[in-house]
C-alpha cells in the first residue's frame, strides 16, 4: 500500500512540473543579439551570440546582410537552468565576424521564427579600426609581412613573392590565402614552407615563411594585394601559483586551463612592382626565354664505325624557366639516324630563385663514313640582369666515322632514303606448278601392310626368348644351389661317360667292382642316395619307391648281385661285353623312367 | 647347341617375313618405271592407266599415289589428284614435295576446302600424324624387343629397373599411337568430289532439297553411309548427302 501511494504521489509532482514547464515554454520568449566587443581592428574577429530563451526547439535565426564581415559558424550550446522551481531553458547560436572594411559597421538584426511569431534581435553598431601601428610590429604576439624579391622586372622574369608569419605564441588552424591576378602573373611553387626562429627587436619569433615564384605576364604597375591569413592563437595565463605542480599540469593546453584562444586575421602589405616589356629586336629563335642559362654538348662515343651507336647529351641549366626550354632535333642531313630520348628535368631553388636543369639526349648512328662535324646548339634568352639578349651555345664537335666492320645491312638503323636503297628486292613469282614424280625405285617398292604372321612374330617372338631364357636362367640357377637336382641331371651323362671307359678294362674283377661301382652310383645320383654303400637289395627297393617299374628294379638289383659275383669268378672277354651292355640298356630304360 | 639353335630359326624367320617381297616385283617395278617414262613424255593419261593399273592390282605406295596425283594434276582433273594426295599422305605424311602440291592442286579447285583441322586427340598424340602405320608398328616392335630384352637382362642385373620401366611406358605409348592412328583411318575419312558439281542434298534422294553444292577437288568428311549415297560435312553446320558415285574416298 505504501508503495502505491509513493508512486502516485511522483506521479503528480511530475505532472506538476511539466504542467508548469508547459506554461513558461510558451511564455515570455525573447531572443537576443550580443557581441564579445564593440571595438576592434582588422586583425581582429568578433563573435556574434543569438540567445533564444524559453524554448530550444527552434531553427537557426536569419542573419542580416554583413557585407563587411566574413561569417563563420562557430557552434551552438543550449543550457537549463531550475531557479526555485522555475525551469529556464535557451539556446544559443554562435557566429564569428571577421571584419573586412573599417569604420563604424552595424550589424542588422536578426530574425527566428518560433511557433509561427517572428522574432528580431535589436541592431549592434561595432567600430572596425585598421590594425594599430601596423607599420611597427614592436611586441606584437604574431604579425605578417610580404615581399618581392624586385620592385622591377622585365616580362616574364621570374619574381620571388615572400610571405612570412611571425609568432611568440602557439598559432593553430592557420587558413593562408594569397590573391593575386591571374590575368597578370603566373604563379609556380617553390617548395615546402620554411620554419625559423628569428629575433625581432629583442623578441624570439617563430616564423613560418612560404615562397611562390610569380612571372609577370603584362607590362605596367601591378600590385600584389594583401595576403590575409587567418589563424588562432593561444595566450598562455601568467598564474600567481607557477610553483604549484598541478597548476602546472593543468595549464597544458591539453587540458583547455590556463590557454586564452584568440582568432587574428593578419593582412601583409600590398605591394606592387612594374613590369617591363622586353627590348625589341629579339635574336631569331627566341622562345620568351629570361634568365641566366649556360649550355653544354657532349658526345658518349668518338670511336664510330657505321652503325655504331653514341650518346649526343645536351645540358641547359641556368636561372629562370627551364622546364619550358626545348630542342628541336639537329639537322644531320641523313648522316646519322637519330632517336632523341624523352628529357629530363631537374628543379632546384636556391636563394628563393628556381634554378634548373634540362638534359636532353640524342641517339645517333652514323649512315656513312667519314668526317662530321656535329652542329653548335644555339639557346637565345633575354639576361635580366644586363638587360640584354644573350645567345648561350654549344661548341661543335668533330668526329670521324669509320666504314663498318660488319658486312650484313643495317637495316636498323636506315632512313627512308637508305631504306629505298638498301631493301632487298621481293622476288616476284611469275607462276606456280607442282613438284616433279619420284621416279627412284627403292621408294616406290610396294608397302605391304604388315601380315598377321609378321606381327605376331615381331610382337610374339621376344616373348618367347624371353621365356626360353627365363627358363634357362633358372635352370643354371637350379644346377647351382641344388644339389640333388644337380646329381639327378648329371647321373645319366657320368654314368655313360664311364661305361665307354669301362672298354678297355682286361681285368674280369676290376671290370665288375667298377661296372658294380657305376651302377650304385648312377641309382644314388638318381635318388639322391650315397651310392656306393647301398646293397643291390636296397637299390631294388628305393627305385620300387621312386616309381621305377618292378621289372628294371629286379634287373638292377640282379645285375649287381652279378657283378658282385663275378668279383670272385674270372670272365671271359664276351661275357663282359655282355654285361656292359647290359648295363647301358639297363641305365637307358631308366633314364627314361626317371 | 639346342638353344641357340631355336634363336637361330626364330631370327631366321623373322629376317625373312621383313624382307619378303611380294610375288612378281620385277613386273612391278617394270610398271613403274614404264608409267613414269610415259610421265615423263607428257603422255599422262597413259602414265595413269599404268599407276591405276597398279594400284587396282593391290600395290600400295605413297609414292605411287603422288605420282599418279601429278598425273591428274597435269590433265587437269583436281578431284582424282587431290584424293591420290589424300591416300599418299597416309604413307609419306612427313614429305614436303606432297604437302606442296595438294596444297596447289586445293588452290585450283572451286570451293578452296582445306583439310579439317586436327582434333583434340591428334593434338595430344600430335607425333602420330607425323607417322605411317607402318613405322608406328616398326616402332612398336623395336620397343617390344629392346623391352623384354631389358626385363630378360634386369633379373641378372636389378639396377636397371629404370630402363625397364622407361621401356616398358614407351611400348604401352606405342601401341597407344597405333590405336590412335587406327581411330583416326577408320573415323575421320576424308572424301574428295570427284564429279564437276555435286549437289549435297537434305536426305538420301534425288528429289531432296539442295542444300549447298560443292566442286570437283572439294575436300569433306565422310561421317555416314547408307546404301548409295553418303552423309558428307563441311562443318558443324553444313552436312548432307550425295551419291556414292560423286565422291572419292
Amino acid at each position: 500500500m505504501r508503495i502505491c501511494t509513493f508512486k502516485k504521489a511522483a506521479l503528480l509532482s511530475l505532472f506538476l512540473v511539466l504542467a508548469f514547464s508547459g506554461i513558461s515554454f510558451g511564455q515570455n520568449i525573447s531572443v537576443t543579439a550580443t557581441v564579445d566587443k564593440n571595438s576592434l581592428t582588422l586583425e581582429d574577429s568578433l563573435q556574434l551570440s543569438i540567445v533564444i530563451n524559453r524554448t530550444k526547439n527552434t531553427p537557426p535565426p536569419q542573419l542580416p546582410s554583413l557585407t563587411d564581415f566574413k561569417v563563420a559558424s562557430a557552434g551552438t550550446s543550449s543550457s537549463t537552468q531550475y531557479i526555485n522551481t522555475q525551469r529556464s531553458v535557451s539556446i544559443t547560436y554562435k557566429y564569428r565576424l571577421t571584419p573586412m572594411n573599417t569604420g563604424a559597421i552595424v550589424i542588422g538584426p536578426a530574425k527566428v521564427q518560433i511557433n509561427g511569431k517572428n522574432y528580431s534581435t535589436q541592431a549592434i553598431t561595432v567600430e572596425v579600426q585598421k590594425a594599430s601601428s601596423s607599420t611597427t610590429n614592436t611586441n606584437k604576439a604574431a604579425f605578417v609581412e610580404a615581399s618581392l624579391s624586385s620592385k622591377k622586372a622585365y616580362l616574364g622574369e621570374q619574381l620571388v613573392y615572400t610571405f612570412r608569419l611571425f609568432h611568440r605564441v602557439e598559432a593553430k588552424n592557420l587558413n593562408l590565402q594569397l590573391p593575386f591576378d591571374k590575368s597578370w602573373f603566373s604563379k609556380e611553387e617553390l617548395g615546402e614552407p620554411k620554419t625559423y626562429i628569428k629575433v625581432v627587436n629583442g623578441l624570439q619569433y617563430h616564423v613560418q615563411e612560404l615562397s611562390i615564384a610569380l612571372f609577370p605576364l603584362k607590362n605596367g604597375l601591378v600590385e600584389v594585394p594583401s595576403a590575409i591569413i587567418e589563424l588562432d592563437l593561444y595566450h598562455r595565463a601568467q598564474g600567481r601559483n607557477g610553483l604549484d605542480p598541478f597548476n602546472q599540469i593543468f595549464r597544458d593546453p591539453f587540458f583547455g586551463r590556463g590557454v586564452q584562444p584568440e582568432h587574428k586575421v593578419l593582412r601583409s602589405q600590398p605591394l606592387s612592382v612594374v613590369v617591363l616589356p622586353l627590348p625589341v629586336r629579339a635574336p631569331k629563335g627566341f622562345k620568351n626565354l629570361i634568365g641566366q642559362f649556360k649550355i653544354t654538348a657532349e658526345l658518349g662515343k668518338r670511336d664510330l664505325e657505321v652503325g655504331d651507336t653514341t650518346t649526343l647529351t645536351v645540358t641547359v641549366s641556368g636561372r629562370g624557366n627551364v622546364r619550358d626550354i626545348s630542342f628541336d632535333e639537329p639537322d644531320l642531313k641523313n648522316l646519322f639516324k637519330i632517336y632523341p630520348d624523352k628529357p629530363e628535368f631537374k628543379q632546384t631553388v636556391h636563394d628563393n630563385q628556381i634554378r634548373g636543369e634540362k638534359v636532353f639526349k640524342f641517339a645517333l648512328v652514323p649512315l656513312e663514313a667519314g668526317s662530321r662535324t656535329l652542329p653548335e646548339f644555339s639557346l637565345p634568352y633575354f639576361d635580366s640582369k644586363s638587360a640584354q639578349y644573350r645567345i648561350a651555345k654549344t661548341n661543335p664537335i668533330f668526329l670521324y666515322i669509320k666504314p663498318s666492320s660488319a658486312k650484313e645491312n643495317l637495316n636498323f638503323v636506315q632512313s627512308r632514303q637508305q631504306d629505298k636503297l638498301m631493301t632487298k628486292p621481293e622476288i616476284e613469282t611469275l607462276g606456280t606448278d607442282i613438284l616433279p614424280i619420284y621416279t627412284e625405285l627403292d621408294k616406290l617398292q610396294s608397302d605391304s601392310s604388315h601380315s598377321l604372321i609378321f606381327m605376331g612374330a615381331g610382337f610374339g617372338s621376344p616373348v618367347v626368348l624371353f621365356i626360353i631364357s627365363a627358363f634357362l636362367m633358372k635352370r643354371q640357377n637350379r644346377m647351382k644351389y641344388d644339389v640333388p637336382f644337380y646329381r639327378r641331371r648329371n647321373a645319366y651323362k657320368n654314368a655313360s661317360q664311364r661305361l665307354k671307359q669301362m672298354q678297355e678294362h682286361s681285368d674280369s674283377k676290376e671290370f665288375a667292382r667298377e661296372l658294380s661301382e657305376i651302377l650304385r652310383e648312377y641309382v644314388g645320383d638318381k635318388l639322391n642316395l650315397q651310392g656306393k654303400a647301398i646293397t643291390a637289395e636296397e637299390v631294388q627297393v628305393r627305385l620300387k619307391e621312386s616309381n621305377y617299374a618292378s621289372l628294371q628294379a629286379e634287373e638292377t638289383r640282379k645285375l649287381l648281385e652279378k657283378c658282385e659275383t663275378l668279383q670272385y669268378a674270372p670272365m671271359t672277354q664276351g661275357s663282359t661285353k655282355q654285361l656292359l651292355g647290359e648295363s647301358e640298356n639297363l641305365i637307358k630304360v631308366l633314364e627314361k623312367q626317371s | 647347341m639346342k638353344h641357340s639353335n631355336i634363336i637361330s630359326f626364330l631370327l631366321f624367320i623373322l629376317l625373312t617375313l621383313a624382307t619378303t617381297l611380294p610375288a612378281g616385283a620385277s613386273d612391278y617395278l617394270n610398271d613403274i618405271v614404264r608409267a613414269n617414262t610415259l610421265y615423263a613424255e607428257k603422255r599422262y593419261a597413259e602414265s595413269i592407266q599404268v599407276y591405276e593399273s597398279l594400284i587396282h592390282e593391290g600395290a600400295s605406295n605413297g609414292y605411287l599415289h603422288y605420282n599418279l596425283g601429278n598425273a591428274y594434276i597435269r590433265m587437269g582433273k583436281t578431284g582424282p589428284a587431290i584424293l591420290n594426295y589424300i591416300h599418299a599422305q597416309e604413307w609419306i605424311p612427313r614429305d614436303e614435295n606432297l604437302a606442296a602440291n595438294l596444297k596447289f592442286a586445293i588452290q585450283q579447285t572451286q570451293d578452296k576446302i582445306e583439310p579439317p583441322p586436327l582434333g583434340t586427340l591428334n593434338i595430344l598424340f600430335f607425333w602420330v600424324n607425323d607417322f605411317n602405320i607402318n613405322e608406328l608398328v616398326y616402332f612398336a616392335i623395336i620397343m617390344n624387343l629392346v623391352f623384354w630384352v631389358t626385363l630378360t637382362l634386369w633379373m641378372n642385373f636389378p639396377f636397371l629397373k629404370v630402363a625397364r620401366n622407361a621401356f616398358l611406358g614407351v611400348l604401352l605409348l606405342s601401341f597407344v599411337s597405333i590405336g590412335v592412328k587406327i581411330i583416326n583411318e577408320s573415323n575421320l575419312k576424308l572424301g574428295v568430289v570427284l564429279a564437276e558439281n555435286v549437289d549435297v542434298k537434305s536426305g538420301r534422294a534425288v528429289d531432296a532439297i539442295t542444300l549447298f553444292q560443292l566442286h570437283e577437288g572439294a575436300l569433306v568428311t565422310v561421317t555416314d553411309r547408307h546404301d548409295d549415297w553418303l552423309e558428307v560435312r563441311l562443318n558443324d553446320e553444313q552436312k548432307g548427302w550425295v551419291p556414292q558415285k560423286s565422291l572419292g574416298t
